[in-house]
This record gives C-alpha cells, sequence and structure tokens, in this order.
C-alpha cells in the first residue's frame, strides 16, 4: 500500500512539472495557447458588442482570460530558454502581456459596447500573430 | 406520476457526467479531436448503466449499498484500501465541485471568490440539513436538465453531421496518439467514477426499493445515465463546433459558458450558468452523500437521509466533517478544474475495487435469490470488467506522458 501510495504521488508531481527550460516544443504550446485566449477573448468581446452578454459574465470571464494571458506571460519571460529561439519566446512574452491588457480593457468595462467591439480587431491580430509564432 | 421518479436516476447521471471537470473535459475532448471522441461516451454510458443497474437491483433486493458487499466481499483490509481510496477521491471532487459551485455563483454575481465559496458551503449545508432526499433528487436532478440549452446550442453551431455520425464509429485520426488515449481513458473513467454507483445503490436503499422496483431501477439507470450521455454528447459536439477550428482550449468554466452564449446569446448564457450551477451543486451533493454512505455502510453505522439527523448521527457528523474539509481546501485556491482532472485519473485506478464485488454479490444467488445476474447482465459485466482493468492500470501512465492533457 505504502508503495503504491509512492506511486501516485510521484504520478502527481510529475505530471504536474511545467516548468523548466522553453524549447520548441514548449514555445509552440504557449503560442497556441496566447492564441487561444486571445480567440476566446475575441469571441466574447464580439459578444459584448451586440449586447448578447451579462454585465457579471463578460467582467469576470475576462478577468479570467486576462490572468492567464499575464501568467504566461510572466512565466516566458522568467524561464531558461533554449538557444535560438530567444527572440521568438520574448516576442511571445510581449505579446502575451498585450493580449492581457485587452482583455483586461473587456473586465474593467463589461457593458461598453464600443469598447468591446474596438477591442475585436486587436484580439484577432493578436491571434494571428500567435499562431505565426506557434509554427 | 411515475416518470418523475426517475430523478434519482437522472442526479446520479449529473453528477457523474456533468460535473465541474466533466463540463471541461467533454468540451476540451471536442475542441482538440472534433468528433472522433463520441463512441467512447457511448461506451462509457453502457458500462455505468449495466453496473448501476446491478447495484440498484442488489440494493432493491438485498437492502444493501454496495459499501456492503465491499466489506462482505472482500474481506477487512481490501474493503479498507476501497474505502481510504475512495475518501480520497471523494474529497478531492467535494473540494472541487464547491470550487465550482463558487465560480458559477461569481460568473452570474460578480461577487468575491472566498465569499463564495462560503455562501456555497453554507447554503449546500443548510439543504442537505433540511431537504428530504425526495426533493434533493428533484431540485438538483431537474435543475441540471437546464444543461440542455448545450444540445440547441449544438444544434445552432450547424455542425457537419456526417461526421458527427462517424464519430459514433471507434477511430482516431490524430498525430497525437497518447493525447487521444489519454482522453479516452478520462472520458471512460469519469463515465464510471465509483461515487456514482455509491450514490446510486444507497439512493435505492434511501427510496426503499423493493423487488417490485427493479422495472424502476432500470428506467432510473437507463433514462438517466442515457441523459448524461446525451448531454455529453452536446457539450462535445459544442467544443468540436465552436472551439476547434478556431484553436481555443477551453480551460475555464466559463469558456463552457461561452459555448451557449456565442450561438443563443445571453438566454442561452444564463441557462447554461443556472444548469452548471445545478449540476456542479449536485455532483457536491452526489459526492458529499457518497463519502457518507461508504463510511457508515463500511463500518456498520446507521446511515441515511431518510433517518432524522438524531437517528443516523455518525453518518450526519460524517458529511458535515467532509463538508468543512472541502470547504478548507477550497479556500487555499486550488484550481478546482485541474483538481478534478486528477480526481477522475486516480479513480480511475481504484475502479477495480468497486466493480468487482458489484458483480460478485449481483451474481450471488444467496443474496439476489431468482434476481441474480441473468446471461446478458454477467456477459456485459465481464467485458466492462476487462475496459476498467485497461483503464486501472492506463490512466495514471497517460496522465505522466501527456502532461495532465496538456501534450
Amino acid at each position: 500500500m505504502r508503495r503504491g501510495l509512492a506511486l501516485c504521488l510521484a504520478a502527481a508531481a510529475l505530471a504536474g512539472c511545467n516548468g523548466g527550460t522553453v524549447d520548441k516544443h514548449a514555445l509552440k504550446r504557449d503560442a497556441e495557447k496566447v492564441g487561444s485566449l486571445a480567440t476566446e477573448g475575441e469571441l466574447l468581446a464580439n459578444d459584448m458588442s451586440k449586447g448578447a452578454s451579462t454585465k457579471y459574465f463578460a467582467r469576470m470571464h475576462a478577468k479570467e482570460l486576462s490572468r492567464a494571458a499575464s501568467n504566461l506571460a510572466d512565466a516566458l519571460a522568467e524561464r531558461p530558454i533554449s538557444p535560438g529561439i530567444e527572440a521568438h519566446v520574448h516576442k511571445l512574452s510581449r505579446l502575451a502581456a498585450k493580449v492581457s491588457s485587452q482583455l483586461e480593457q473587456l473586465h474593467l468595462h463589461p457593458t461598453n459596447r464600443a469598447i468591446a467591439k474596438a477591442m475585436r480587431q486587436p484580439l484577432s491580430a493578436d491571434a494571428d500573430a500567435a499562431d505565426r509564432l506557434s509554427k | 406520476m411515475k416518470i418523475f421518479q426517475v430523478a434519482l436516476g437522472i442526479l446520479a447521471a449529473i453528477g457523474g457526467f456533468v460535473d465541474i471537470g466533466d463540463l471541461v473535459f467533454n468540451v476540451s475532448a471536442g475542441a482538440t479531436f472534433g468528433y472522433q471522441l463520441l463512441w467512447v461516451v457511448v461506451i462509457g454510458v453502457v458500462g455505468i448503466i449495466v453496473y448501476s443497474e446491478m447495484c440498484g437491483r442488489v440494493a432493491a433486493v438485498s437492502g444493501k449499498a454496495v459499501f456492503d458487499a465491499v466489506r462482505e466481499r472482500l474481506g477487512f483490509r481490501t474493503g479498507l484500501v476501497a474505502l481510504l481510496s475512495a475518501q480520497v477521491v471523494n474529497l478531492m471532487t467535494l473540494t472541487a465541485e464547491i470550487g465550482g459551485v463558487a465560480i458559477c455563483l461569481q460568473l452570474l454575481s460578480g461577487l468575491p471568490y472566498r465569499w463564495l465559496i462560503l455562501i456555497a458551503g453554507i447554503v449546500l449545508a443548510v439543504v442537505v440539513w433540511v431537504t428530504s432526499f425526495d426533493w434533493i433528487e428533484r431540485i438538483f436532478g431537474y435543475g441540471g436538465l437546464c444543461l440542455l440549452v448545450f444540445a440547441v446550442a449544438a444544434a445552432k453551431l450547424h455542425p457537419v453531421w456526417s461526421a458527427v455520425g462517424h464519430g459514433f464509429v471507434p477511430h482516431m485520426q490524430t498525430q497525437s496518439p497518447l493525447l487521444y488515449a489519454y482522453f479516452a481513458i478520462g472520458l471512460l473513467g469519469a463515465a464510471m467514477t465509483p461515487y456514482e454507483v455509491y450514490f446510486y445503490s444507497s439512493g435505492g436503499v434511501e427510496e426503499r426499493w423493493s423487488p417490485k422496483d427493479l422495472g424502476l431501477n432500470k428506467a432510473n439507470a437507463i433514462i438517466g445515465y442515457g441523459l448524461g450521455g446525451f448531454l455529453s454528447f452536446s457539450l462535445m459536439i459544442v467544443g468540436g463546433s465552436l472551439f476547434l477550428d478556431k484553436g481555443i482550449e477551453p480551460e475555464f468554466l466559463g469558456s463552457i459558458a461561452l459555448g451557449a452564449e456565442v450561438p443563443l446569446g445571453q438566454i442561452g448564457l444564463l441557462l447554461a450558468l443556472v444548469g452548471i450551477l445545478f449540476a456542479v451543486s449536485g455532483a457536491a451533493i452526489d459526492t458529499l452523500f457518497s463519502g457518507a454512505y461508504s463510511l457508515a455502510q463500511f463500518l456498520g453505522w446507521e446511515w441515511g437521509r431518510y433517518r432524522a439527523q438524531t437517528g443516523a448521527p455518525r453518518f450526519t457528523l460524517t458529511w458535515g466533517v467532509l463538508l468543512v474539509l472541502a470547504l478548507g481546501a477550497v479556500m487555499t485556491g486550488v484550481d478546482p478544474v485541474m483538481l478534478t482532472e486528477y480526481a477522475v485519473i486516480f479513480s480511475a485506478v481504484a475502479l477495480p475495487l468497486t466493480y468487482i464485488p458489484i458483480l460478485l454479490v449481483a451474481n450471488d444467488r444467496s443474496y439476489m435469490r431468482e434476481y441474480a445476474n441473468g446471461r446478458l447482465a454477467n456477459v456485459l459485466g465481464l467485458i466492462y470488467l476487462a475496459v476498467i482493468v485497461v483503464i486501472s492500470l492506463s490512466a495514471v501512465p497517460l496522465l505522466i506522458l501527456t502532461n495532465v492533457g496538456q501534450n
């Protein structure tokens, strides 16, 4: 039973490990995540601009997305990087921070349709930029 | 009306199939693999129907629930391992569900998360304390049916129906076979989570089922879990239709609700949030009771909501303690969605310890008399036992190899 418990704990620890050096695979995955957050933000902004969301949902979900993007930006800025991809990683970190601040606007102005409409295109462009970095 | 007597099955299914982890998991499966994993949900639904029907039959004929059988059939030591693993997973899942309730309330109200954790805990405690089992089933089971909005959303998103149909045929078109296997195992494990059968069988005893209720038992199992499977299909189709092409990886409960908002607007969003709230609350109650049922049944205590609190004081104290422990855990800030993913995978490891005794007891003529398993039940039971062993052996390796599904 003790061996089984140790195995489970080790499994949890190993599975949870997500730090370490940013290599090409990690860059690709993180770029996909930034793209995902930006695209989801664009969907939310689109609904907000049409009045198809609610104030509290828009505020809280935009905050969640913004926080996730910010965490990614910080992690990319702090983790060691494999040689040869430094420029891309820094670019992705700045992009994630940009996405975060755009989503923060949605969080701060959940009922402002004009701001939501204005955020759609920048978020879409950021998603495209993230997609290019993931390739 | 008899049709309303399937509320037990619906609540067990809602709690088992669309708890916070399943909600995100099903939509993620669609967002990652489109409709390719729909067939896995079918396998899971049939499996849980087979075993829940057995559990309900055991409860109706013998007056005993699953953990009574575990203790009697496996002996004290092995039974204790099954109990401890079940309690750890129950507590993890309960923690996640309470967190999920708080998140849902936050998406509806905008209030601070930590306050809502406390409110969620207090409301759950009050509801469980004052409400009869029948009304708990009805409120949370039928309230969770608001999730049917996802079926409407799925249709409104105009999926390619031929591709959806193809999803019911086992196939794999992916460059990530390990990730596909992880999702398949996770979907199967989530469909057959032990707390579903603990809750279902104990609920059968709570409802005082007898052999004349065997038809009702079958109806509960088929309709309840069939409905749960239908909701899973709807969520996966929403994921495949809305998120896959856009490259969105849904991680949050809000992402799931967005799946109803985009095609249906504000009304879709509100129905989705209300449905999620009832479903996740129902899952919290399922796991809360499952934990208390398992411990009380294993130790031979009086148990059940059909007794007054004074009639089953240790059972009452147990669910109270579990609730407080879970509240404390949620307050640490643990991510409810990630926690329930781990809970599903770890519960998958212990699945054989739950399902083997059920199969043994359901075949035991000294328990079951003329109501013991027929040939069909045994054939299906053995097939699914093999499936369960595969799930049990592969869950943890896949968890590690795919970095908890992050690939």
